[in-house]
């Protein structure tokens, strides 16, 4: 196997995203805000965030999680629950941080990537939620599983903007 | 380890007494964050104490996205909340508060026809007030108070403009529902909310409207069955892989927090929904007051459920 085929299988190269959106929250339920820019915190995790490590004020499980100081979700899971569900979801809606474009965030896990000037690890898939159905109202718990985004550690910090791009390393 | 959390953290920002027994409870975000949307008319649970959750109306309109308010007649003979609310919660007190859940659903063409008691007027007031931001006007108020009736202030353009129709019980006599529903059957939206006799009136009323023109709203419990008269039966919790009997002295309910399943319970009366749950086998038994034909087909609301046959699993 050649070296781009070694990259390919990986899928770890041949993509290129940009940062679509950015929201945050500081406490569990309360809606997330949209935001030109964001504050990653090495280690720790967003500014003003309700996962802030340290700080927490968002934990709706019992699992309070390290690998969860940043998260991600692709736009294209928007488009396609419009496309196949009919569902309008909408950025500020799913209640992850950064909405992605041309981002294969399921291929991630376990990778160290560029977000914008910080460096993240993916550590986990994101799962739906049932209670962002009763805030929403909307059914959108199944069509979710398994494109529910992208749980990342802050490996280096930096300020994260809108149209910042997103690469492998 | 943490503890999930379970509730909206919520600061009272502004207590008014409206006189008549009720007072007016402004909730905001700590630092005046937007709070969980709303449909016009919905309700939340608010956590006064542990064990101690009630349910109330929100009376502001969904636009109105930065408070919760509610409105609270102190009841002496009632459960305790309204008393803890009146005598205990002063301006600046934290108070978890559940997502509002339910709302009430105007038609957009034909006329809706609010019917309220007294303090069962809040959730029209929520109604009345988005209706009114969006200039839509297709609805009428009529609402009974005994004596001067409170949070005018409220809906006071509504009031100015003929849409709210004002009925002191002290000094004229209640007008009956057929009379207020007039002849609004064929294609009207009706709605009511206040005591038991109101409600048992409109209910005979509506008997024969579709369900989609015609809204219930209740904010007491009736009345709770002691023992059920079902035989035991066997709960099996899916998810969590757990088995128990319920007994009819215990209930479903009971046999639930015997089992140390958290699950969200706040009416106990089949009212408020807080802790429908998806079933998988049964067929259970509905008493709730809440869930339509549709969604009984796979959810129960657990707190007045039961079980028609000898197995109930329920997606727990």
């Amino acid at each position: 196997m050649d070296a781009m085929a070694k990259e390919i299988s990986k899928g770890t190269t041949l993509w290129q995203g940009v940062v679509r959106f950015l929201h945050r929250t500081p406490r569990a339920f309360l809606p997330m805000r949209s935001f030109p820019e964001l504050q990653l915190i090495a280690g720790r995790g967003i500014e003003g965030d309700r996962y802030l490590i340290g700080q927490e004020t968002g934990f709706y499980s019992h699992k309070p999680e390290e690998g969860r100081q940043v998260t991600l979700f692709e736009i294209e899971t928007l488009e396609a629950l419009r496309r196949d569900h009919g569902i309008e979801l909408l950025p500020e809606e799913h209640r992850r941080n950064v909405t992605v474009e041309g981002v294969p965030l399921n291929h991630l896990v376990g990778r160290r990537f560029r977000l914008g000037e910080a460096i993240v690890e993916a550590t986990r898939l994101s799962t739906p939620c049932r209670h962002i159905e009763e805030i929403l109202g909307k059914a959108v718990f199944d069509p979710l599983i398994n494109r529910s985004g992208l749980n990342c550690k802050i490996i280096a910090g930096g300020i994260l903007r809108v149209g910042d791009a997103v690469r492998p390393l | 380890m943490a503890k999930p959390i379970k509730t909206v953290s919520a600061v009272v920002s502004r207590i008014d007494d409206l006189g008549n027994d009720t007072k007016r409870f402004t909730l905001v975000d700590q630092d005046d964050w937007e709070l969980p949307p709303f449909k016009p008319g919905a309700h939340i649970d608010v956590h006064l104490q542990p064990g101690l959750i009630r349910t109330y109306s929100l009376c502001n309109e969904p636009e109105d996205d930065r408070r919760y308010v509610i409105a609270v007649k102190r009841e002496d003979k009632g459960r305790g909340g309204s008393n803890f609310l009146h005598e205990q919660i002063r301006p600046g007190d934290q108070v978890g508060v559940s997502i509002p859940r339910g709302g009430i659903r105007p038609i957009l063409e034909g006329m809706n026809v609010f019917v309220a008691g007294g303090i069962g007027v809040t959730p029209f007031i929520s109604v009345v007030r988005h209706l009114e931001r969006h200039g839509r006007t297709n609805y009428a108020l009529h609402w009974t108070s005994r004596g001067r009736p409170v949070l005018c202030d409220m809906i006071g353009p509504a009031i100015e403009a003929g849409r709210v129709r004002l009925y002191d019980t002290t000094i004229q006599a209640k007008p009956t529902i057929k009379e207020i529903l007039g002849d609004h059957a064929e294609s009207g939206f009706a709605a009511c909310c206040g005591p038991v006799p109101m409600l048992e009136a409109f209910e005979g009323a509506v008997a024969d409207w579709p369900d989609e023109r015609k809204h219930v709203e209740m904010f007491t419990p009736p009345k709770r069955l002691v023992q059920s008269d079902v035989p035991p039966y066997e709960l099996v919790l899916k998810a969590s892989k757990k088995v128990a009997i319920v007994t009819p002295d215990v209930g479903l309910l009971g046999t639930l927090e015997a089992m140390g399943v958290d699950i969200s319970v706040s009416c106990g009366g089949g009212i408020c929904g807080a802790c429908r749950t998806r079933w998988v086998e049964g067929p259970p038994i509905h008493r709730d007051r809440v869930l339509s034909p549709a969604e009984r087909q796979s959810e129960l609301i657990v707190c007045v459920g039961d079980c028609a046959g000898p197995k109930l699993v329920l997606d727990l």
